[in-house]
Formats: structure tokens, sequence, C-alpha cells
């Protein structure tokens, strides 16, 4: 059997400039992989191109999700395979409110999973289930997407779209920054409840706040676009101890 | 798509006088504390507006919304002079091009010398949906007294990459993401019995 995902050599840049210079990872199926390094080292890159942004050009190597070939997917594609970025800077939808962008969100994935789209009542009940949890009330759900909220009301929000899309594989790309810890609490709170078999999550980020809430199976410690080491959560303390200098 | 008629839509009050001779041209002139408030919704079709704030306390506000396609060539040209003191004005335009339409934007403020208290904005976005399709807006700002408050902004461009692809990563194909970042880019502006000519107008053009 296939790995959840298997990233393999993957070098990818941006113009002219080398981000990633061999990416190395596999994530299995139900685990929680903290990827840890310091500012610039490559860590949104990679979840920018597991995504498919076209700001970056991937040069070589290979991204297998569930034995798919992901890099010959496009980015909706990708989203309605399961794959899913909690951006670090979400961005600004002026005009485009956040109900609009989850109902075509969730039946965009459900045409491509060949099912009904949802009516009406079932769809305001699958928010309002999801929004009551992380606090996010009817009027957030109003406005348009990201235009005017703060920090931590932006990740309160990119956390609501996840539960509410449900994908397989998760990638919260520094989603502590900027956090108070009521908003931690929230934020891992949901990653805890959505835990399970069949979904993964990457959380990408430079220090331990978030994973004093979600303690991940692994930890991968990248520097300089590469993956350096992968051991278990006692590198976390490591890194907080020692800083990256030592890897 | 022919639409003959311009759509258009203003409030009808004594304090604002009013002259077309014909539809494509306006002449507002809002004596003291008159309001005046007006929609033009130009599709492929050119528009002429002149507003004279001739009445301290005057205000305008003029909102415009703009499509073109094919090979056509629209020329806009809305134009507000505060006459006296403590006059407002704000103008409020948006709109698409498309095929190998060219636009060309003429807006201006003009407050003359000792006309104090008078406040100005103006706001323009304009959206190419084509490689071929032109769209030029030249703000003309004419402020020659200094206590007032004034601000512009104008910018011009296809729809924002960072936009798209965030749509798409919650996945939308690059078209419905299009849709959907278009068919609330006039919410703001546009009265909602005008909204059918522009889902009209999308649904041919984009």
């Amino acid at each position: 059997m296939s790995a959840f995902l298997e990233i393999k050599d993957l070098h990818a840049k941006v113009g002219d400039k080398e981000i990633l210079k061999g990416v190395n990872l596999t994530i299995e199926s139900g685990k929680v992989m903290a990827i840890m390094g310091p500012n610039g080292c490559g860590k949104s890159t990679l979840s920018a191109v597991i995504t498919g942004n076209p700001t970056y050009q991937v040069t070589g190597g290979s991204i297998l999700f569930k034995g798919k070939d992901l890099l010959k997917m496009t980015p909706d594609e990708r989203a309605n395979a399961g794959v899913f970025l909690a951006f670090q800077r979400p961005t600004e939808l002026p005009g485009v409110s956040m109900a609009q962008l989850l109902k075509a969100a969730l039946n965009a994935k459900r045409t491509f999973l060949k099912e009904k789209p949802l009516d009406a009542v079932q769809f305001m009940k699958h928010l309002k289930v999801r929004a009551t949890a992380l606090g996010i009330t009817d009027e957030m759900l109003k406005r348009s997407v990201n235009v005017g909220f703060s920090g931590g009301e932006k990740k309160r929000l990119e956390t609501f779209q996840m539960a509410v899309l449900e994908p397989d594989f998760c990638i919260l790309d520094e989603m502590d920054s900027g956090l108070d810890v009521d908003a931690l609490k929230v934020v891992g709170g949901a990653i805890s409840v959505m835990r399970e078999e069949k979904r993964s999550f990457m959380i990408i980020t430079h220090h331990d706040d978030l994973l004093r809430y979600v303690a991940p199976d692994k930890v991968a410690i990248m520097r300089d676009g590469k993956i350096l080491q992968v051991g278990d959560k006692e590198l976390v303390a490591k890194v907080e101890e020692k800083g990256y200098d030592n890897f | 798509m022919t639409i003959s008629k311009l759509p258009f839509l203003f409030n009808r009050q004594e304090k604002v006088l009013i002259h077309h001779p014909d539809e494509h041209e306006w002449q507002f002139i809002v004596q003291e504390r008159g309001e005046l408030e007006a929609f033009f919704l130009p599709i492929n079709q050119n528009l002429k507006v002149s507003v004279i704030l001739n009445g301290a306390g005057a205000k305008s506000d003029i909102k415009c919304a703009y499509l073109s396609n094919e090979n056509n060539d629209l020329k806009l040209d809305i134009q507000v002079l505060h006459k006296v003191k403590n006059t407002t004005s704000n103008q409020q335009i948006k709109g698409l091009a498309t095929g190998e339409s060219s636009v060309l934007l003429t807006a201006g403020i003009e407050i003359p010398k000792n006309t104090n208290g008078c406040e100005g904005y103006q706001n323009h976005r304009g959206i190419l949906l084509s490689d071929k399709a032109k769209i030029s807006a030249t703000p003309q700002l004419e402020i020659w007294s200094e206590d007032v408050v004034c601000s512009h902004g104008s910018a011009v461009g296809p729809l924002p990459d960072d936009e798209l692809f965030y749509l798409e990563t919650r996945g939308l194909k690059k078209s419905q993401a299009e849709k959907l970042l278009l068919s609330s880019f006039f919410n703001d502006i546009v009265p909602g019995e005008f909204r059918t000519h522009i889902k009209e107008w999308m649904e041919q053009n984009v």
C-alpha cells in the first residue's frame, strides 16, 4: 500500500531562486507531522507547492498523495482530492461572504464526488454546528472573507473552513503566529477533534506554541530547503532548548 | 447584447436641477443643502456626467458601473465642480472590459481657490478580462484650495491571482472562482434592480 503522502527529492524555485533543494518526507495516514524550521527555510514554500500555487515552479521530484501524482493536478483537483491549506496570511475577498465561499466550496467537492449539492437547510446546519464550536458568529459568516478581521479571527476562520470542508490532509501554515492563548486552545481543540485514522495533519511552525495543544506524532526539522531530521515529539523540546543551529 | 437605453437611477428632488440633452449626457446642479445620488450603468455606451455643487452643504454621490466587450470604444467622463464652500462629493466607479474593447475614463474633481471646507473622494477599479482589452483611467484633481479633504485611487488589472488561488485551494475551478469574484464585484455600488443587466452581460461575455 502506498503512503498517505510521499514527497521525494522535491525541488522548487520562485523566479531564479531555488527554495526547495531536495525535500524528502513521508506522512502516514492518521498522523500529525510538525514541520519546524527557522524563517526562510522553505516551510511555507513546501505548503504552497503541495497545494499548487502557480508562483512556484517545481523543477524536480515528486509528490504522491494516496498514490496519486499531485503535481499533475490543478489546485482545485488537489483540494477536492482532500488537500487543504490553512493560510499563514489568508487572502481577502472583498464582496464574497464566508457563507458564499463555503457553499461554493462544499458543492464543488460534492460535484467532484458525484454527490448531490446540499440543500439550504442541510448546508446551514453543517455550518452552524462548527461555527458555534469555533466561536464564529453569524455576522462573521455574512462579512466579506478575511476583510477587516484581526489576525486571530482570520486564523479561526481558516480553522473553521477546515472543519466545514473535512479534508483528509490538513496543512496548517504558521497557524500559531499572532494567536493568543485562548485562540490557540480553540485551534488546537479543533485539530484534536478532527484527528482520525483517515486524516493527517502537517503543522508548519517555528516554535512550540501550537504543539503544546496538539501533540505531534512526528517532527521534521527543515533548514535551507531540505528536511534534515525526522524524529518523535522530543525534538520539539530540543529545538526550544537549543535552537535550529544544532541540526 | 443591445441595450438601447442607458440604465440610470437618481433621486429626484427640488434642490437638484437636471439638464440632459440625451441619455449619454447629464448635468446636475446641486443647490444649497441639496443631495444628489445617482447611478449609471453604461454597457458599451458613452457617458458624460457633470455635477456642479452650487450651494453650501450640497452633496453628490455618483456611482458608475461600466461593461465593455467585443471591439467597443467607451468614453466615460465624470466631472464634479465644488463651486462653493463646504460641499462634499463622492465618485465610485467600477467596470469590466473584455474582448478587444477599450475604455477611456476621465474622472475629475475641481475645487477652486477660497472654496474651503470641501471634501472630494474618488475611487475606480477596472478589471481586464482579456489580454486585448484596455482600460485607461485618468484621474484629474484640480485642488486650488488648501482647507480641503480629498482622496482618490484607481486600480486596473486582471482578477488578482492570490484571490483566484485562494478559491482554487477551496476546490473551485478557476472559471468558478472568476465567476464568484465577478458576481460580487459590483455589489457595493449597483442597486438591486440593475443586477440582472450585469448578470446577463456576464453570462454572454465571461
